[in-house]
């Protein structure tokens, strides 16, 4: 809600119509006579050969799955091999047009378009440049391979003999393969081609394909980026997210900045390879009712997103259409739609019996062979000889038959030994480095010094204590709470790392829904700080896309209860990628997510255990300024995924612990180290957020009416996190109650006291109690306090399953025989 | 028919005792009353007398044996009679059912099963209890068999073990010895798991270093009793801030006392009311007015207690004893004399109820008999003072200008100084030596 768009209502009621443009539909008609002035027999022939290699290279793998046999050679693959057969005229055309700066993204039906690429992005490559990337990679031992074991004769055809075992290898699950096996088939990728990683789930490339286009557009950098996917994909919520995102009116209308800034929009290009069936369902005529893809692009700008559908069987006509799209991007037209019209001769997998469709329909595609009369074209049109083409598919299958060999050949093309290695995927699950800025080459694009930024000139004013030195309360006014123990270290960053960006809902004018980002919109211009449309899954997608281009972002989901809304972004790509790349990508994402109160059953969860129970992401919940700051700090210098829970009971709150008040300047804490807020040595309360100050209310009246003293611990992290300090504490008092907001069935709280309990089993008086909330929905604000644990339920559990308080009245049932019962009834 | 001979339960909190040697073997004849075997709980010893007369029939104990109070350990009665109704369920067969080598040869192996069942953990079995309680009643000996559970559903929780100990409930260290020396942990960091109790193999049969039978020395296995006094007192420096102090008082009264006493006890039907008694009399009239001294330190609380229990140390045979004197307080010199003429005796014949070897709220110890000028007596804990009497030494003090002697007895007081300061003290010995320097004074009170 810029305050420089007016919206008036004087014409916010104007009469009229919308208009639209004629989408072109198959509107290729060069005559060969007229290509023949654009190609070269070289690159008539080139263009032929990457879709014959690609077929080649996808029947071996059909050959391998359907009889364990291709030209000879036995081999089992038990992995998946979704085939792209009848598509490559569709792939090659695209890569065609492509550069290395050109960052292509794909699906889990992907093989086509990394080999059509990578080919291309050889054959536009030096010898140096080519042979430079090879070595590099992974330490040459891709490289070392193919040197050692194949003839090669030349860089050039090293090369392809590089890419096409890389790829083989890394299906196979090969140490050997660019992924070092940890991708596979639905996962390859070669960054260094620009070929990002292709995405098992279906339609998620696109917000991450809209994440490397921010990437390239924020941070000025050349090239465009390919968006590939299915038509089947097109009904996925993220992949119209994405085309929102991509279109939306502020990207050419605001972020200029007048002239100060880089104008222009999206550079993306949503490339539909429409083969007409999701899996088995038909797009066309049963699932969508668009009729065309392409219609899509109507529907996102006036412009209509340029969409165009093109025939996809023919690689000249999909050439031409795709230069044309990039010449519009590289304009600042952004962004393109295009519909490329294709089949799938192959199935979905190879157990696929086709009972979709009838034998004629494929029969007739395989007719139509894209391969076959692109030949025909040529032959007649007397660029080459049946001949010709005999010899590069005999060279073809000899190529393929050798790789093959060599990818299959344990000794040569080993799997990762988690036996002698055990710590092989441990390694990689985190990049755990500190990076001050992901780009120190550049300044950061900012709109005035950080002293002047009016929020920074606030804080300097404030008390950073949330008592002054005689006791006494601070004025929230003058008070230091935690949105400014958030805000310093990003105002920080923004101004140290260029590539730092955020963006959210609501996040620029508004300052963020809880005031983190206020009087930041003065310093940080558009393209970095922006307000995201409501799409969840394109916000988080594209921080997913943004990082594996090498930027760094913080994300904002306003409340955690949205998580579920980007669940496969955060859960699997975010949390994923790092490992699955082998470590060669870093995901250096802040997610901020806010825990509400007040706001009844969908705006007030504690999710922390869904977040913690996925492997690969780190999960934080600082309950003061001072962690607040310590451990955003941290997060901004690391380069994994955080997953950042807040809490809105506690935004307005003030330092109460740290006697110093918050820290000025850089400051750190570690993740995983919880902290010992009040010592004590009866009984230890370890908490998991705001529920801090509970545990403070409990353990002063545990102190003052029954002589316990208790210890508060509050966990500050939950992945990672040091239970040695946890541990100490239970040996000293042999108690101890986990306390947090989340229910309290499968809870964070569950999983820690569990831990707990086997590794302090003989020092524990009783059992590891959990105090969370009710496995219910949270009820209205006004009945909350049967909802949310208070200081009583946690003095109640105390006192009924560790250690009965002389003369104290429960009142709540922790008791086992009101557990069962609850279990039973799923409470 | 055959009479059963059991391990006799001595005293309530007592349970298990070391057999210390038999009088018989199996095959003997015995009269009724004649000593069966010795045994000894950690604070005392018993002789077992032959409730029948006739034949030993089968041995189901060795020497050296920690037997549950209450369990099987030798049968009595006619030749050839049946016995298998009297053998102990967990043994195969009576250890010593065949005369002797086989005993012989391998003569510390120890039935295993009635180790392990003497156990603290085996005992509380079917009881719930925190593993944090269990290992504090582990660590200390606790008796868990007298805990008051005072945890959720009935289950015994660390502060419940802390009471125990703080009330001196711990269990026969002796039947501990039996399991943690024998068994081989399996557990985690050689943890002993429930399991290595009932499995542990007769490790000490294993050869130990050759015993060498030379003439110029002698190895004696230091009986259970002195190893526990060795236990008790080490503890006892290591545990508080001991400081002795020393003073002496004008015994000519007490003296007069005992003379007129030991001249008139028959007409008067008295005790032989010794010096000893006449100093338990005074302490007993005098300690109430400094109840720091009266005590006991349990950890972070003080016990101050309205009744004096005197514990007296006596010397016996088997070392060290300390019977008490309960109620001292409300005796007259002559119930006093006669109380601890009782326990005396009792302690030095080995005979004494355990029960009366504990709950003392003071103790006094006399040396003055062997000529001790002054010495450093050891508290014993959880008390926070023990009162050592000298011998009369002759000194010499000024009367109306002229140097006359009288016999001094001195007073060696030994104080928890974590409790107690000097001038606490030193109070205490002022009030004591005037309470006996005028002796007829306080009995008149």
């Amino acid at each position: 809600m810029p305050k420089c768009q007016y919206v008036d209502p004087g014409k916010a009621f104007d009469a009229g119509y919308i208009h639209f443009e004629d989408i072109p539909v198959c509107q290729y008609k060069k005559t060969l006579a007229e290509e023949k002035k654009i190609y070269t027999k070289d690159d008539f022939m080139r263009i032929y050969r990457d879709m014959a290699i690609i077929r080649e290279f996808e029947t071996m793998l059909n050959e391998v799955k359907v009889k364990s046999n291709y030209n000879g050679v036995e081999y089992n693959n038990p992995g998946p091999a979704h085939l792209s057969i009848g598509q490559e005229a569709s792939a090659v055309g695209e890569a065609y047009c492509l550069d290395i700066n050109d960052f292509s993204f794909g699906s889990h039906r992907s093989h086509g378009e990394i080999l059509a690429k990578g080919l291309s992005s050889i054959h536009k490559l030096t010898d140096e440049e080519v042979y430079d990337i090879m070595k590099e990679f992974l330490g040459g031992t891709v490289l070392a391979v193919v040197e050692k074991q194949m003839k090669s004769e030349n860089i050039k055809d090293l090369a392809i003999n590089f890419l096409l075992y890389g790829a083989l290898a890394e299906i196979f699950a090969r140490q050997t393969g660019f992924n070092r096996g940890l991708g596979g088939s639905m996962h390859a990728f070669f960054i260094p081609f620009g070929l990002m990683p292709n995405n098992a789930i279906v339609g998620a490339s696109a917000p991450i394909a809209l994440g490397a286009a921010l990437y390239k557009r924020s941070n000025h950098k050349p090239g465009i980026v390919i968006s590939n996917c299915g038509d089947g994909a097109t009904g996925r919520g993220p992949v119209l997210e994405a085309l929102n995102f991509a279109s939306m009116d502020q990207i050419t209308k605001l972020w200029g900045m007048e002239g100060k800034f880089e104008d222009g929009g999206m550079p993306i290009l949503f490339n539909v390879f429409n083969n007409h069936y999701g899996m088995g369902g038909q797009t066309r005529g049963e699932t969508m009712g668009y009729d065309m893809v392409a219609r899509l692009g109507a529907g996102f700008n006036p412009q209509q997103m340029h969409a165009e559908r093109v025939n996809g069987y023919d690689p000249l006509a999909v050439i031409d259409a795709v230069s044309r799209k990039k010449a519009l991007l590289l304009e600042g037209k952004g962004p393109a739609l295009l519909d490329v019209v294709t089949y799938r001769v192959s199935g979905h997998s190879p157990s696929d019996s086709s009972t979709y469709r009838t034998a004629e329909e494929i029969e007739a595609w395989k007719n139509a062979d894209p391969i076959v009369a692109f030949r025909k074209k040529l032959v007649k049109g007397k660029i080459a000889t049946e001949e010709e083409f005999a010899q590069l598919h005999e060279q073809i299958t000899a190529r393929m038959t050798e790789i093959m060999k060599l990818a299959i050949n344990d000794e040569i093309s080993p799997r990762m030994d988690l036996n002698k290695e055990p710590e092989a995927i441990s390694s990689i699950m985190f990049s755990n480095q500190k990076v001050k800025s992901m780009d120190p080459t550049r300044e950061p694009d900012v709109l005035m010094p950080k002293e002047e930024c009016p929020r920074v000139k606030e804080i300097k004013g404030k008390v950073r204590t949330a008592t002054d030195a005689s006791g006494k309360p601070v004025s929230k006014m003058k008070m230091y709470n935690i949105t400014d123990g958030l805000f310093e270290p990003i105002i920080d960053k923004f101004y140290e790392d260029p590539t730092l960006i955020a963006y959210g809902e609501d996040n620029r004018d508004w300052g963020g829904a809880f005031g983190v980002y206020k009087k930041m919109t003065e310093a940080i211009p558009y393209h970095r700080f922006f307000n995201a449309p409501i799409s969840e899954s394109a916000i988080v997608g594209s921080a997913v896309g943004y990082a594996m281009c090498g930027g760094r972002a913080i994300v904002e989901l306003m409340y955690a209860d949205f998580i579920g809304c980007a669940g496969d972004e955060i859960f699997n790509q975010m949390a994923k990628w790092q490992a699955m790349s082998a470590g060669i990508l870093k995901m250096p994402i802040v997610l901020r997510v806010s825990v509400g109160s007040k706001y009844g059953a969908q705006h007030s969860q504690d999710w922390t255990a869904l977040c913690a129970h996925i492997p690969g992401l780190k999960v934080v919940f600082p309950s003061t300024p001072t962690d607040a700051k310590g451990l955003m700090t941290s997060a901004l210098e690391g380069t994994d995924p955080v997953v950042f829970f807040e809490s809105q009971r506690v935004y307005g709150f003030g330092e109460q612990f740290v006697k110093d008040g918050v820290p000025e300047g850089h400051f750190e804490i570690p993740f995983g180290e919880p902290d010992v807020k009040k010592e004590g040595k009866d009984v230890t309360i370890l908490t998991i957020g705001a529920v801090l100050y509970r545990a403070m209310d409990a353990a002063k009246e545990l102190e003052e009416k029954y002589g316990i003293s208790a210890e508060v611990i509050d966990s500050r992290s939950v992945v990672p996190f040091n239970y040695e300090k946890v541990i100490e504490s239970v040996k000293k008092t042999g108690k101890i109650l986990i306390v947090g907001d989340a229910c309290e069935r499968n809870s964070v709280m569950r999983d820690m006291a569990s831990n707990i309990t086997e590794m302090c089993f003989d020092y524990l008086d009783g059992p590891a109690v959990v105090v969370g909330s009710r496995n219910w929905i949270t009820p209205a604000f006004e009945l909350e306090k049967s909802f949310f644990p208070q200081p009583s339920w946690i003095i109640d559990a105390l006192h009924e399953k560790i250690m009965p308080i002389p003369g104290y009245v429960p009142t709540t049932n922790f008791t086992d025989i009101e557990k069962v019962e609850r279990a039973k009834k799923g409470l | 028919m055959a009479t059963l001979v059991i391990m006799p339960r001595q005293g309530q909190s007592v349970e298990s005792c070391v057999i210390t040697a038999f009088n018989k073997k199996v095959g003997d004849t015995v009269e009724k009353g004649e000593v069966l075997f010795s045994y000894e709980t950690d604070k005392s010893s018993f002789d077992e007398p032959a409730p029948e007369s006739g034949k030993i029939l089968a041995i189901f104990r060795e020497e050296g044996d920690d037997v549950p109070c209450l369990e099987n350990v030798l049968v009595i009665g006619a030749e050839g009679e049946d016995i298998s109704a009297f053998v102990p369920a967990a043994e195969a067969a009576p250890a010593e059912a065949a005369p002797a080598p086989v005993a012989e040869a391998a003569p510390a192996t120890t039935p295993t099963a009635p180790v392990a069942e003497a156990t603290a953990t085996a005992a509380v079995g079917g009881m719930s209890i925190s593993p944090r309680a269990r290992m504090l009643a582990e660590k200390t000996n606790a008796d868990l068999l007298k805990a008051v559970p005072t945890g959720p559903n009935g289950r015994i929780i660390e502060r419940d073990v802390q009471k125990l100990l703080d009330q001196g409930f711990t269990v026969s260290a002796a039947a501990k010895d039996g399991y943690t020396a024998a068994v081989e942990g399996t557990g985690i960091n050689g943890k002993v798991m429930l399991g290595d109790l009932n499995a542990a193999p007769a490790t000490e049969a294993a050869p130990a270093a050759p015993v060498v039978a030379g003439p110029e020395y002698e190895d004696v296995k230091m009986p259970n009793i002195r190893k526990i006094i060795a236990k008790q007192m080490c503890a006892s420096l290591n545990g508080m801030a001991q400081l002795t102090f020393n003073s002496s008082f004008d015994a000519t009264k007490i003296l007069a006392l005992r003379k007129s006493l030991k001249a008139g006890a028959e007409k008067m039907g008295l005790a032989n009311i010794t010096i000893n008694d006449i100093i338990l009399y005074a302490v007993s009239r005098v300690i109430l007015n400094h109840k720091g001294l009266n005590a006991h330190c349990l950890d972070d609380t003080m016990r101050y207690f309205n009744t004096v229990n005197l514990g007296i140390a006596v010397d016996t045979e088997r070392g060290l004893m300390v019977p008490t004197v309960f109620h001292a307080e409300k005796m007259s010199l002559n119930e006093i004399s006669k109380a601890a003429k009782s326990v005396i005796s009792e302690a030095q014949a080995g005979k004494i109820n355990p029960d009366l070897l504990k709950g003392a709220t003071f103790t006094i110890s006399n040396l003055g008999s062997l000529g001790i000028e002054s010495f450093t007596p050891i508290v014993n804990p959880p008390q926070t003072g023990i009162l050592g009497v000298d011998c009369v030494t002759y000194r010499v003090k000024e009367v109306n200008g002229e140097f006359v002697n009288y016999p001094a007895m001195g007073l060696s007081l030994t104080v928890d100084h974590r409790v107690l300061d000097g001038a606490d003290a030193a109070r205490f010995l002022k009030d004591i030596g005037f309470a006996l320097e005028n002796i007829d004074l306080l009995m008149a009170k």
